[in-house]
Parts: structure tokens; C-alpha cells; sequence
């Protein structure tokens, strides 16, 4: 799956579970930019799983800012 | 007074109880997994498991009295650790484990104060949590996992009523964390008042389901010790799943033919916009007794949307039961009458407001009764002197009861301020109608969101840098408006006289951002200030309840420019 493809997945999870009416790019950071409170970035979390069909722990997600760090993540369990 | 008889007194504890469970095929702890796959536990191989921590925490030196720190999602390695602790005379303090995607520094920082506060020794984690906090802690005994105690023989420490069984943080917070401590006694008491709710018949066997967190009352003392109590069953699920998936609630509840669930109005509320029709397929409401709504302020919009939407599979709106409580009473201090329906009066806006006098008015504002005294509990509405006031005079909400904490660890200042002759002084402001409890707002200060209290300061703090503000001239305070679905985050904060426009109009994204960074709540309602527009004492303290009063009340001076720059960005 490429970035541009999971790029895209993420940004239909923010526009149907966040609310969110702009457009997803790799620098917006998630708390800053997505203003995602502790609720929503758990609700990002959870779905993001649920579409790529991964699971996240905290070792990955320790380092993700941005939407370009979620992305690689999620890249990096689906080639594993 | 309204007060309602006194329940009868007892010696047993929760260890007693943790020993004589397990003798029902039914009593035990079920976790549920974000497949909806169950793992069971019956009471007896959660004491077994229990007895093996407590000889190993016993053979790395933790004695009588000594805090352990817990960390650990909702699972058996909690409870392994809690009752384990509780075995080996310890007191178990619960603390949240690290939020998904959320700032590692900021939770370092707020665990390493919680841990300072409540004196931990050891602390009990997850081998990942250890890890993470590595450094961060240092506890005499070290941060462990469960899989890393010695082994050894417990030798079981008899726990007496007055000692220490629990501590837990009224609120999580960097700035002033509040370490409640509560005995066997309160503990015990209160598990009894709850238990006392739920009288199992020959048909009728009550169980409960919930995805509370353990670090918090309404989970830990609201659900696990009832059933421990009535040797029952309780079905678990951890918070973020709820969270993410909402109807991993009804449909537990559903599938487990539970009787009993409580929650916070915004879960309810999270119930409305994020469950499908399609995810309640086969779900069936009818059997849920209690559907317990307490924690935070509730929303009359919220019960209704959520009796009409839910009556299709079943929900029935004599379940829902609004109920009122706080850390500092072990937890609950009113109920509403079960199986009745919930009642919502309307109160005179404009006597409310001003005179705090609630009158009955068919045009006035909704609030909802959180109910009568539980069984043992007294309560007072009294003015600032600590005199009583008559009913419909809004005051200070002042309850006694069994279950009341000893104090605030290592705090008694603190102590002093809120417990006076055997009255805990909530710092809730309330008044009684027909005998029945309603809250007005806070006396205290403090900020509470989706069931979770944050001290002001630590929102306030989050935005000391940011420029154009007057150092130190920031309010943050929460309240419930008139038909919102929750209480909203409102920042008021003072621009500097020397700030430029282009400064102003930086500012409300720059506090909010700098507020979600450092506390991740998001600010619903943010006003720029002309300076000195804050109401101060005589000190020169903030005083946040004037500053709400004065901004529904339209007489904040608000700094227009920056208002209107705000309005256009929203609009």
C-alpha cells in the first residue's frame, strides 16, 4: 500500500470519526493542527487500526506528531 | 435535613470479601477484548493470583502501610497488583496508564508528581509502562512489572478499618494533585451502601458492566467492590475501547444480560453521535436496571435524546438514574429513586442568577434532581458562615457520611479546609427542591470534563507563553450551559496593552493549541480580555466564579478586535 493510499485513508477517518473538513497533508500535526484533544487522538488511533487492519502499541506511537509520522507507522506494520 | 436511615455497621472489609468469593459459579471478573472475546476469572483465582504478588512484594521489602503505585490498563494484572498490595498491608494508589498518541513528557511529568505526592515506594507496571518511566521515577523499590517479583510465601497482614486501603487523585494534575485517602472502613462502607442497591432475587442474579477506569472511583469502588461484596459477576472493558467504539458498551451489556452499568453524561452522550443502527443489530436493552449517570454535570437534552433513541432496543427510561458523588465520600452521596423515572425541573432564570433562589418555573432553566441521600448519608446546604439555609436557597453542598475520606495525604491544610467537624464541605454549590438534590455550579475551583476533574491552574499555566498576554491573567473554568450536551472549557485571558494586532489575532489559536499540548482538552469558549478586566481579591487572586458570573452575565470586558478576529475564524 502506498503513502499517497493510506494518506488518503487517514483523511477519510478524520472527515466520517473527526470532524474534520479540511485537507489531510503529511505536516499537520496532530494536536496542533488537527486539534485533537486526548478523546479524539484515541478515536484516530483506534480507527486508523480498524482500516488498515494493524495494531499500534506504544513503542510506535511513541514518536508520531504528525500525520506523515502516522502514515509511515502504519506503513512500516504493513510491509512487517 | 433530608437524611435516610443509617446503614447497619460492619467489620467486613474487601479482603474478607476477596476471601469468601468464589462461591458462586457466577462471581468473578470478565474482561472484554476489542474483539468482543471474554476471558473469565473467578474470584478465587483472582485471590490466588493475589496471594502469589503479595509473597512476592513482601519478599522485595514492602511492609505495612507502604504506598504502591499501580499502572495497568484494565485487565487481571491490575487486579493481580491491587489486591496483591492489599494483602501484603499495602495501600494501592492507582494512577492512569500513558494515553494513546498522547505527549510522553507531559504524562511523565504529571505521573512523577502524582508518584511524589502519594510517597509510592514501588511502583507496579506493565514492562513497556517501566520502561517508559524509567528515570522519570524513582521509587526506593523500583518500578516493576508483576513478572519481575521475587518469589516468596505471603504471609497475609490483617488490614483493621482505620487503616489505609486506597488513594486515589480527585484530579490528575502537574499543579496541585489531590491524593484522597480513604480507610477499609470508608471503603468497605461505601461498597455496602452500593451493594445495598442492587438486592439479588431467586429470578434475578444483578450484574453490572463497565468500561470505567480502574484509577477512577466510579470504576474501582462504583463497580469492582460491589460485586466483590455480593460475590457477583462484573464484565470489564478498558475506556479507550469504549471510546473508540462506543457500542462495545450496549452490546456488552446486552450480551451478558447485565443489570447494572454506570457512566459520565458524555458517554451517553458519545452513546448518541457515535453509534450506528447497524452496530446495534441483535442488541437488546430491556434487561439494563440501572443505567447510573454520574461525575460530572448532567445535560437534561442527553437523558431525553438518549431514553427516545434507545427505547427501540429496548432501553427503558425509568433505568436511567442520575446520581451524584465525589472522590473525597469514597463516591456516591445522592441516588435518585431506582426504577422511577428521572426528574427535571425547571428553576426561575433571572432568581437563580442573581438572588440564588430556585423557584419553580414552567419557563425557567432545566436541572436535573441528582436524587436523596444514600443509606447513611446526611447533607446541608449551608452559606459561606456555615450556616443552614433554607430549601431553594442555593449554597454550599456540606455531607456526612460512613464512607468520607480520612483527608488529602500529606495535606492537611487542605484537610482542614474541606472536612470541618465531620462534614465534608464538597465545594459544590446545590440546593434541595422537594427534598431532592439539584447543583448549581461550583464554589469550588475546579474543571470538570467528560467525568474527569482538572485543576484550573494547569490549563491557566499552559499558555504562559504565549505573547500578548498579562503574565498570570488567565481563567479557566467549565460550567454546563442551557442545553449544551456537556460542560464547555472556557479560557478568558488578558491581552497586554503593548500587544499588536497582529499578536491579538494570533492569540486564540495560540492558546488553544498551547492548552491541547499541555493538558489535551480542547478550549470551547475562548475570550480575549481588556486588561485588568479579571475580577481579583483584595490579594490580587483570581476569582474564577466571579469571572463566569460576570461573563453570563454579559458584564466581562471583552477586548471587541480580538473578539470579532475570533468570531471570523469560527464562522
Amino acid at each position: 500500500m502506498s503513502d499517497e493510499v493510506i494518506l488518503a485513508g487517514i483523511g477519510e477517518v478524520a472527515r466520517v470519526h473527526l470532524g474534520w473538513e479540511g485537507i489531510v497533508t503529511p505536516e499537520l500535526r496532530l494536536i496542533e493542527d488537527l486539534r485533537l484533544d486526548s478523546i479524539r487522538l484515541l478515536t484516530l488511533a483506534a480507527e486508523v487500526e480498524n482500516r488498515f487492519r494493524v495494531l499500534l502499541d506504544e513503542g510506535d506511537e511513541a514518536g508520531i506528531e504528525t500525520v506523515g509520522d502516522l502514515v509511515a507507522v502504519v506503513r512500516g506494520k504493513l510491509d512487517a | 435535613m433530608p437524611e435516610t436511615p443509617d446503614m447497619p455497621e460492619t467489620s467486613e472489609g474487601i479482603l474478607d470479601w476477596l476471601e469468601q468469593a468464589g462461591r458462586r459459579p457466577e462471581g468473578g471478573l470478565r474482561f472484554i477484548d476489542r474483539a468482543e472475546k471474554a476471558t473469565w476469572f473467578g474470584w478465587a483465582e483472582v485471590r490466588a493470583r493475589a496471594l502469589a504478588a503479595c509473597g512476592g512484594l513482601q519478599a522485595l521489602g514492602v511492609e505495612r502501610g507502604d504506598r504502591v503505585a499501580l499502572v495497568f490498563p484494565t485487565g487481571i494484572d491490575f487486579f493481580t497488583a491491587f489486591f496483591g498490595a492489599l494483602l501484603a498491608g499495602a495501600v494501592p494508589v492507582p494512577l492512569y496508564p500513558p494515553a494513546r498518541l498522547g505527549r510522553t513528557e507531559e504524562y511523565l511529568r504529571r505521573t512523577a508528581r502524582m508518584l511524589e505526592r502519594s510517597g509510592a515506594r514501588l511502583v507496579l507496571a506493565e514492562s513497556r509502562v517501566c520502561r517508559k518511566l524509567g528515570g522519570a521515577v524513582e521509587p526506593a523499590l523500583g518500578c516493576r512489572a508483576l513478572t519481575d517479583l521475587p518469589l516468596g510465601t505471603a504471609r497475609p497482614v490483617q488490614a483493621f478499618p482505620a487503616d489505609l486501603a486506597l488513594i486515589q487523585f480527585s484530579s490528575g494534575t502537574t499543579v496541585d494533585p489531590k491524593p484522597v485517602a480513604l480507610s477499609h472502613r470508608a471503603v468497605a462502607a461505601q461498597a455496602e451502601i452500593l451493594a445495598s442497591f442492587w438486592p439479588d432475587t431467586t429470578e434475578l442474579r444483578q450484574s453490572c458492566v463497565s468500561w470505567l477506569p480502574l484509577y477512577h472511583d466510579m470504576g474501582l469502588i462504583g463497580c469492582v467492590f460491589p460485586a466483590l461484596a455480593r460475590d457477583a459477576g462484573l464484565t470489564l472493558f478498558a475506556p479507550e475501547l469504549f471510546v473508540a467504539r462506543p457500542a462495545l458498551w450496549l452490546r456488552t451489556l446486552s450480551r451478558y444480560r447485565a443489570t447494572i452499568s454506570p457512566a459520565p453524561n458524555f458517554a451517553y452522550s458519545l452513546c448518541l453521535t457515535r453509534i450506528s443502527d447497524a452496530e446495534m443489530e441483535g442488541v437488546d436493552l430491556s434487561g439494563w436496571q440501572t443505567a447510573l449517570n454520574g461525575a460530572e454535570s448532567i445535560s437534561p437534552a442527553v437523558l431525553r435524546a438518549f431514553c427516545n433513541r434507545f427505547a427501540s432496543w429496548g432501553f427503558r427510561p425509568e433505568a436511567m438514574t442520575p446520581v451524584y458523588g465525589l472522590s473525597e465520600a469514597a463516591l456516591a452521596v445522592t441516588f435518585s429513586d431506582l426504577g422511577q423515572p428521572f426528574q427535571v425541573t425547571r428553576f426561575d432564570r433571572e432568581e437563580l442568577a442573581r438572588e440564588g433562589r430556585a423557584r419553580a418555573s414552567a419557563e425557567g432553566r432545566e436541572i436535573v434532581s441528582v436524587g436523596r441521600p444514600v443509606p447513611g448519608f446526611r447533607l446541608r446546604i449551608v452559606d459561606s458562615g456555615g450556616h443552614d439555609l433554607p430549601a431553594g436557597a442555593v449554597g454550599r453542598v456540606w455531607i456526612q457520611g460512613p464512607s468520607l475520606m480520612e483527608g488529602y495525604l500529606g495535606d492537611p491544610e487542605g484537610t482542614e479546609r474541606a472536612l470541618r467537624d465531620g462534614w465534608l464541605d464538597t465545594g459544590d454549590l446545590g440546593f434541595l427542591h422537594d427534598g431532592e438534590l439539584y447543583l448549581a455550579g461550583r464554589a469550588k475551583d475546579a474543571v470538570i470534563l467528560r467525568g474527569r476533574n482538572h485543576a484550573p491552574e494547569e490549563i491557566e499555566r499552559a499558555v504562559d507563553e504565549v505573547s500578548g498576554l498579562r503574565a498570570g491573567s488567565v481563567v479557566a473554568v467549565s460550567w454546563l450551559p442551557e442545553d449544551a450536551p456537556g460542560e464547555v472549557l472556557a479560557l478568558f485571558v488578558e491581552a497586554t496593552r503593548e500587544a499588536t494586532p497582529e499578536e491579538l489575532a494570533a492569540l486564540p489559536d495560540a492558546c488553544r493549541e498551547a492548552v491541547l499540548g499541555a493538558t489535551g482538552l480542547a478550549v470551547d469558549r475562548l475570550e480575549v480580555l481588556t486588561p485588568g478586566a479579571l475580577p481579583r481579591t483584595s490579594s490580587g487572586k483570581l476569582r474564577r466564579g466571579e469571572t463566569l458570573r460576570l461573563y453570563l452575565a454579559g458584564e466581562l470586558a471583552l477586548l471587541e478586535p480580538a473578539a470579532s478576529l475570533l468570531m471570523g475564524a469560527l464562522a
